[in-house]
């Protein structure tokens, strides 16, 4: 019988084999070709289009003549100089980190929660978690309006009925903060479902046996979280977070049906409704794509170190 | 390194082929076998019958000729549209909201119709308050399809038993009316009339009450002139009208996230709202007790001005010209309208008016400044929020319209 | 107490906060689906009633006459199954290439796939129209289901990605020293392993594009050749009253096709944790 130290130089020779084997050194551009085709083709106009209109004076008059007059960094300028922009901008930071930290850790709770309860409570909450998901937002800000409706709706009664009487009538929309935690509650209540059921799946690929192991050995379920699933669990934490920060950042629908355009005032704005209201409302596409691009750097630096940590462990 | 150099290279060549294929030139305009023709869901709802009859009488007279109908939603028609302008692919023909007409009048987006006019049935006699809407420096660019003014809706029994024998015919009296349904009905938060607070569709005809504006141009630049004595004397007029006659929010506005005006006359929470003619679509219970009469001005026998809503048709550029203006021929003609009339809405012509209630309270009407940019001064909500303040009281009338004025002028005035 | 009856206990403990969670989720959507049964006088109420006290099909049917229903429903099923099929298979090539290769260009294709996120939608509506009336997509399934790819395959590639990282290479190495073929390497053991991902990411693709509205609003023309959700919008897209009762009936018949294509994909999840007994 060969034994494990006669192989080992055999086994690392055929180590490279399984991935290497598969094609030349070429393999990996004709797998990642497909993806960049589509989105260079479908991408590639557009991209220009906002980088060039960023630089021009491009409103509806000249969008009919599809000419527009170059301006330079004058949008850049007037968008950084707008004081609105920048609160609007630390609004927006302040209720991104509030959305994706509760996204993220009631998701890992409801994650947990379904590896625990018996399969069928499990297929129904899994079910719930669906339904959730597949339910169109318009009608997902209606009901919201009609449960937080401060005469007769039903979050009121069943705060008031839980013993504070004081929000028996109490108007959710009276001030930015309420406004926007009701836009908060409704974003994470409608991301749950994709979190929850993807750590769920990422669970799936945790050893039960390396668990079952270490909870022999005495170990409590919090060092049994922090030591073996965590660390399993690393890359699919980083992919949600740095995806939910880019989603919760840019979030247009939810927060502008459910405040109203009629309500929304420079007071509450988000950045993808300052976008809106000040590139796309007012016709003015060359602001709206100097916008669109700072977003964009934005986005890109908050989300900077989860997405290198990624890159680093895939590299690893 | 050189691989990754090729890498940057074909990434590069990939979008610049993208880039030269979107921009080599504009997509050709189809033959004249088919027009497109955009009108809104309300057509689709409310009287697709006319639609029809209008694609039947063109198909007669250009054999040959199909008519593609699409119907659009007001909160994405316009997006589309700025899309379709950018491609050259714009409809043939399109409908466009009286207060979205200015803008793209401005802009170009039109062909001229003025030469055309003649050719649509009563043009002669247009109202004059919707023929304004699509006329700009002089030139028509858009006919108009129908319009809509405000009354008030009323609950008949609730009248009835406090006492109220004659409707009113001026605003003290209809004052006066609201304070005795209220006092008949003192459930918590029932209005006498229901307005909403900052419904400016209905507060501004207050102002035009009593001979106020909102703005005029004064050799080419605007002026806000909601400062005036005339308008302030009209909000005040509005300000202790709302006081005595609703319990609506003072904030509140007329739709979603607030109620519905109809929605709360349906829950009982109101003896009369003021709005539209087709609220009686949506009564509830009190269906068979529900009436509806022309708000009156202050002046004894006068109707308070109405803000004037409705639609044009507008003939986009790149569209075919003569083809549209005669599908839009065929749909505003004479038996079109007739039938407009018949569903509860105000045909365009003063000769085809009716005497219903809709179309008595069109005798006084107001409408916004045309002014390029006035959808950004509605967009900002400026008007509301000088009405909220002035309802609350953190404002004097006088402080709420000087600010008013200053936004509506840098707003209007910008290039 | 005995251990058994312990864990018993500990286990209806566990089930009754996940039943109670549900609910808590799930209210929404049970507020929906009894306000699509209720008649008009119990929506607009001012005491709103927990149950449907009257109920109706009334709306159902007004629903379902709102033409092209049936139409739409086997466009959006069209659409979407074609955008998650394709770009599911593609994304996993993707991922694979940056999971398991070094290549040069690497990081740039991490740029570009994080970056297309990134990009606000509102910006690229009208120059994907001009790009696609160009090449005559415009009014036609294949413009919108190429649209969507642009948006699902980014978050999946990233999204199977961080999955395969979290397999080791060197179980494909060792099942290749134990003899099994390539494919069979790749069949057996591979798949088997990415099916939670892999289903994870198809299932919000599938509900992200069926979900998708301003998209498909803007690029098809046709009554006939829309999505389920823009049939959906033609219950409030009217400047007068919203027939609330028909809206919430036509959204539940909406959600449906979505719930079922989770309840088929669903078991697979649950055989992915069981085959995740990996002998570490």
């Amino acid at each position: 019988m060969v034994t494990a130290a006669e192989t080992a130089p055999f086994r690392s020779r055929r180590r490279r084999r399984f991935w290497g084997r598969v094609g030349r050194a070429s393999t990996p551009y004709w797998l990642i070709a497909p993806v960049v085709a589509v989105t260079g083709i479908v991408l590639g106009y557009p991209l220009y289009w906002l980088v060039k209109l960023s630089t021009e004076h491009y409103g509806l008059f000249e969008l009919i003549r599809r000419a527009g007059q170059s301006v330079g960094l004058a949008n850049y300028r007037s968008v950084l100089h707008d004081r609105v922009f920048w609160h609007t901008l630390v609004r927006t930071i302040v209720f991104t980190v509030a959305n994706v930290g509760l996204t993220m850790v009631l998701g890992i709770l409801l994650a947990l929660l379904l590896v625990r309860v018996s399969k069928s409570v499990r297929l129904l909450l899994t079910s719930g978690l669906v339904l959730v998901w597949s339910m169109p937002v318009v009608v997902a800000v209606q009901v919201w309006i009609w449960m937080t409706n401060f005469e007769n709706g039903v979050l009121n009664y069943a705060i008031s009925k839980l013993g504070f009487a004081g929000f028996a009538n109490h108007d959710w929309t009276q001030t930015t903060f309420s406004q926007l935690t009701l836009v908060t509650t409704l974003i994470v209540w409608g991301a749950l479902p994709f979190v929850v059921i993807t750590l769920y799946a990422g669970l799936s690929q945790v050893p039960r046996d390396l668990i079952e192991a270490a909870e022999v050995d005495g170990a409590r379920p919090w060092r049994v979280f922090r030591d073996i699933t965590v660390p399993i669990l690393r890359p699919i934490l980083l992919i949600l977070t740095s995806l939910s920060i880019i989603w919760d950042f840019g979030v247009f629908t939810q927060p502008y049906l459910l405040i109203g355009q009629a309500k929304i005032t420079t007071a509450n704005y988000l950045m993808s409704i300052y976008l809106f209201e000040e590139g796309y409302f007012k016709s003015d596409y060359g602001r709206g794509a100097a916008i669109s691009l700072l977003m964009l750097l934005i986005v890109a630096v908050l989300s900077v170190f989860y997405v290198r940590k990624m890159v680093r462990i895939g590299d690893a | 390194m050189k691989r990754r150099s090729i890498v940057a290279l074909c990434l590069v060549a990939v979008l610049a082929a993208a880039v030269a294929a979107a921009t080599s030139g504009a997509t050709k305009k189809a033959t004249a076998s088919s027009i497109t023709v955009w009108l809104q869901t309300d057509a689709q709802n409310g009287w697709p019958d006319l639609v029809a009859a209008a694609n039947k009488q063109f198909q007669a007279d250009h054999p040959g000729v199909s008519v593609n109908v699409q119907y659009q939603d007001w909160t994405t028609h316009l997006q589309k549209f700025d899309a379709t302008l950018a491609a050259g692919t714009t409809p043939d023909v399109i409908e466009m909201g009286n207060t979205e007409m200015t803008k793209y009048m401005a802009a170009g987006a039109f062909q001229d119709l003025t030469s055309l006019k003649g050719t649509f049935d009563n043009s002669a006699n247009w109202l004059k308050g919707a023929a304004a809407w699509g006329i700009y420096n002089g030139k028509l660019y858009g006919v108009p399809y129908y319009a809509g003014s405000r009354v008030i809706t009323y609950r008949t029994d609730l009248f009835k038993k406090a006492g109220i024998k004659k409707l009113p015919n001026s605003l003290a009296a209809l004052t006066a009316d609201a304070r005795k349904l209220i006092a008949k009905n003192p459930k918590k938060g029932f209005s006498g009339l229901y307005i909403a607070g900052e419904d400016w569709y209905s507060a501004l005809g207050f102002i035009y009450d009593y001979g106020g504006s909102i703005a005029v141009q004064v050799s080419g630049k605007w002026k806000g002139t909601l400062e005036s004595p005339k308008s302030m004397a009209g909000l005040a007029a509005y300000k202790s009208f709302f006081l005595a006659a609703s319990r609506a929010g003072k904030t509140a506005i007329e739709a979603s996230p607030n109620p519905n005006p109809y929605d709360v006359y349906a829950q009982g929470q109101a003896a009369s709202v003021i709005g539209p003619a087709w609220y009686t679509c949506c009564t509830g219970k009190y269906k068979s007790v529900t009436g509806q009469f022309v708000m009156p001005g202050h002046v004894p026998g006068t109707v308070m001005p109405g803000f004037l809503g409705g639609s044009d048709l507008a003939v986009p550029i790149g569209a075919n010209k003569a083809l549209a203006a005669d599908w839009i021929k065929d749909f505003t003609s004479t038996s079109s309208e007739r039938g407009l009339e018949q569903k509860g809405n105000i045909p365009n012509a003063t000769n085809l008016l009716g005497n219903s209630v809709n179309e008595r309270a069109a005798a006084r009407s107001w409408f916004v400044p045309q002014a390029k940019h006035w959808v950004d001064v509605e967009n900002g909500n400026i008007l509301r929020n000088m009405l909220g303040q002035i309802l609350t009281g953190n404002l004097t009338i006088k402080q709420a319209t000087v600010s008013a004025d200053d936004n509506i002028a840098s707003v209007l005035n910008q290039s | 107490m005995t251990r058994a009856r312990r864990r018993r206990l500990r286990q209806t403990g566990w089930n009754a906060l996940g039943l109670a969670v549900f609910v808590v989720m799930v209210f929404p959507v049970y507020w929906m689906v009894t306000t699509a049964f209720k008649p008009v006088t119990e929506i607009i109420s001012v005491t709103p009633s927990w149950f449907p006290l009257h109920p109706t099909l009334g709306h159902f049917r007004a629903a379902l006459r709102q033409p092209y229903f049936w139409e739409d429903v086997k466009n959006s099923l069209i659409i979407v199954g074609a955008t998650v099929a394709i770009s599911i298979a593609l994304a996993f090539l993707a991922a694979i290439a940056l999971a398991r290769y070094r290549f040069s260009g690497r990081k740039l294709f991490v740029v570009l796939v994080i970056g297309i996120q990134m990009l606000p939608q509102a910006g690229l509506i009208i120059p994907l129209y001009v790009v696609l009336a160009q090449y005559h997509q415009v009014n036609a399934l294949t413009g919108v289901i190429i649209t969507y790819m642009t948006f699902v395959l980014p978050f999946s590639v990233w999204t199977l990605r961080g999955f395969l990282i979290g397999i080791p290479k060197e179980l494909e190495e060792a099942a290749m020293v134990d003899g099994s073929t390539r494919l069979g390497v790749f069949v057996k053991i591979l798949l088997p392993l990415m099916a939670p991902g892999l289903v994870a990411t198809s299932v919000f693709a599938f509900i992200t594009s069926w979900n998708e509205y301003i998209f498909a609003r803007v690029l098809l023309n046709d009554q006939s050749k829309q999505t389920v959700t823009v049939w959906l919008s033609y219950f409030s897209g009217t400047s007068r009253n919203t027939d609330w009762g028909a809206l919430m009936a036509a959204s539940t018949l909406t959600a449906i096709p979505v719930v079922i294509f989770f309840l088929l994909v669903q078991r697979r999840i649950a055989f992915g944790l069981t085959a995740g007994a990996v002998k570490a």
